[in-house]
């Protein structure tokens, strides 16, 4: 089991996965916007994607768990 | 006549040398040699034996052994050139020292004797200003030779290498574990290669933890390269076994001079320095918001593709990499938007002043790739110090009298256009792509700062904000910066290549003079 981390702070803008999604290793799970930039989550694993923990719209912390992938 | 007869002849005494000398080699006998071996360790002489040309080491101190401190007896077979290994060779073709720690003599710890050695090893790497190379696998100082108050005469090995430092290059390979104070070894040493999982290091061995603080740790966990290649910062490069970790050894000097007087040596290259990027539009999207990966364009821009990257792991948002361009090494400092948007943080500050001081000391020339949104900003990480951090980088580019070119790809806002060797920083050649946006801040930033008031007022807010943020966009353009001729020229990008080395020749008789003092005060 993977906790996923927002990399730094900023607007969780997409969500591109659902709950329960097969994912490979460095796949986008979402998109973050900060600094200008799209910035993409990843997948630190491949896995399924177990939880969504955040909402399009959230503003995320840096290392705040955004997902969980098992 | 007295009669010698009876004294050893030449041979018997030459004989009794080769003896001497098989014996030391053997280091710590063959149960150990094989036990180091199934920890997937190299020896030390076996380390040797890659690290230098054939043929070339000449060691120094081989028949050194440990000596008792307390009157005891000493045991010479058991402690085969005191556990550490001392010499000289060739490194293609140029002439490096080396202290290689020998893990299978009293695991490689740090006695008087072979520290006598390593001392005078790098009195002679700075008397004659060559590279000094430690392979480390030790652990640590030998405390039944310095335990007591005798320690109030140690520690000189760390002034020396100060001393050394920025004359001549000085590299820690960490082969396996260095705990408690030899750690700055590798601390003050100028570049650290790590093996996973065989080494580690630690301002306190996971024993000493336990006694000093109660926690509970090992080595590995507390200082692996999983730490320190990904979290500290301290190591420069993990490397899967002994071998790698040579040959990256071998890479590093390569692209350094021998001593701050010289350049480093030419590579000749088939790879024209004319070369088109014909790809490069399929590597950089046109939206300034969409992220990419920088390594693909240092490696198009780089001789051959050859691109040897520093601190890969750690702070990921800015890339320092060794390449050469026409035959001639270079550093390349550039953002990388794949990863916090290439938005520079407290570690990014710290990887890139470290490597631009790094260059400028052994003259090499730096190439800045702009493509970034300017520093982090928020409570987070002004608790962290992002403001001493990015000035270090500004004062580390500040400082820097190599040939500096500065190529903006797309975005240059703010302080980050500034660390970034941007026009006030004194780039010898300043360019931007056509996709350049040099800008003091984002047109989406700047809209909120500037017409908060009028956006409110009006009757759709979210339309008077674009149509704000489109005015804005209009004034952030590169032919403007070139119309005031802040930047030198607008480049087709698939000729940042050719560009980038014109730039470095005409530069290369540079020669810039500071005010004299003492030292600047730098902010860390």
């Amino acid at each position: 089991m993977a906790e996923v981390k927002a990399e730094l702070v900023g607007n969780l803008w997409k969500i591109v996965v659902e709950v329960g999604q097969a994912v490979q290793e460095d796949d986008t799970l979402m998109i973050l916007e900060s600094m200008k930039m799209e910035i993409p989550i990843t997948s630190p694993v491949s896995g399924t994607v177990k939880e969504i923990t955040v909402k399009e719209g959230d503003v995320v912390q840096e290392g705040q768990t955004v997902a969980i992938v098992e | 006549m007295p009669d010698d007869s009876a004294a050893p002849g030449l041979d018997e005494l030459t004989a009794g040398l080769a003896q001497r000398r098989e014996r030391a080699r053997a280091m710590g006998g063959e149960d150990r040699i094989e036990h180091q071996h199934a920890k997937h360790k190299l020896t030390a002489r076996e380390r040797l034996d890659l690290l230098f040309d054939e043929g070339t080491f000449v060691e120094f101190g081989l028949l050194a052994h440990q000596h008792s401190m307390t009157g005891g007896q000493t045991e010479p077979d058991r402690t085969p050139a005191d556990g550490v290994i001392t010499g000289e060779g060739l490194v293609d073709g140029r002439r490096v020292y080396c202290a290689a720690y020998d893990f299978t003599v009293m695991a490689g710890s740090m006695g008087m004797v072979g520290e006598q050695k390593v001392a005078r090893l790098r009195k002679r790497a700075l008397l004659n200003r060559l590279p000094m190379v430690w392979l480390l696998d030790s652990a640590g100082a030998r405390i039944q030779e310095a335990a007591g108050s005798t320690f109030a005469g140690s520690g000189a090995l760390f002034y020396e290498q100060v001393q050394m430092s920025g004359v001549v290059p000085q590299v820690a390979a960490m082969l396996g574990p260095c705990a408690a104070g030899t750690a700055y070894i590798p601390g003050l040493a100028d570049f650290v290669p790590m093996v996973k999982e065989t080494s580690s290091m630690a301002l306190g061995g996971a024993r000493l933890v336990k006694a000093a603080t109660g926690e509970e740790t090992t080595d590995h966990d507390m200082g692996g390269s999983q730490v320190h290649c990904y979290v500290s910062g301290v190591g420069d490069l993990e490397v899967e076994d002994d071998a790698a970790c040579i040959r990256a050894v071998r890479d590093f000097l390569s692209f350094l001079p021998s001593n701050n007087r010289e350049r480093a040596p030419r590579r000749d290259t088939t790879d024209a320095g004319d070369r088109r990027l014909d790809d490069i539009a399929k590597l950089v999207p046109a939206s300034p918001r969409a992220a990419y990966d920088m390594r693909k364009v240092v490696r198009r821009l780089a001789d051959d593709g050859d691109v040897f990257e520093v601190k890969p792991t750690f702070a990921r948002n800015i890339i320092t990499a060794l390449v050469r361009f026409d035959g001639d090494s270079a550093g390349v400092v550039a953002s990388q938007p794949m990863f916090k948007g290439g938005a520079l943080d407290i570690d990014a500050a710290d990887k890139a002043a470290r490597f631009v001081w790094l260059c400028d000391a052994f003259n090499i020339p730096l190439v800045f790739l702009q493509d970034v949104p300017g520093f982090i900003v928020g409570t987070e990480v002004e608790r962290q110090g992002i403001i001493r951090h990015g000035a270090k980088m500004l004062y580390a580019v500040s400082e820097a009298t190599v040939p500096k070119v500065t190529v903006v790809l797309r975005k240059a806002y703010g302080a980050g256009y500034y660390v970034m060797c941007g026009r006030g920083y004194e780039p010898d050649t300043l360019v931007a792509w056509p996709t350049a946006e040099i800008s003091v801040m984002g047109p989406e930033g700047a809209v909120d700062i500037i017409f908060p008031k009028q956006i409110a007022a009006a009757e759709d807010p979210a339309a008077a904000r674009a149509q704000y943020i489109g005015m804005v966009r209009q004034t952030i353009d590169p032919y403007i910066a070139a119309s005031w001729a802040m930047v030198d020229d607008i480049i087709d990008p698939a000729d940042t290549r050719r560009v980038i080395i014109e730039a470095l020749a005409g530069a290369r008789t540079k020669q810039q003079r500071r005010a004299w003092r003492k030292h600047g005060v730098p902010p860390v």
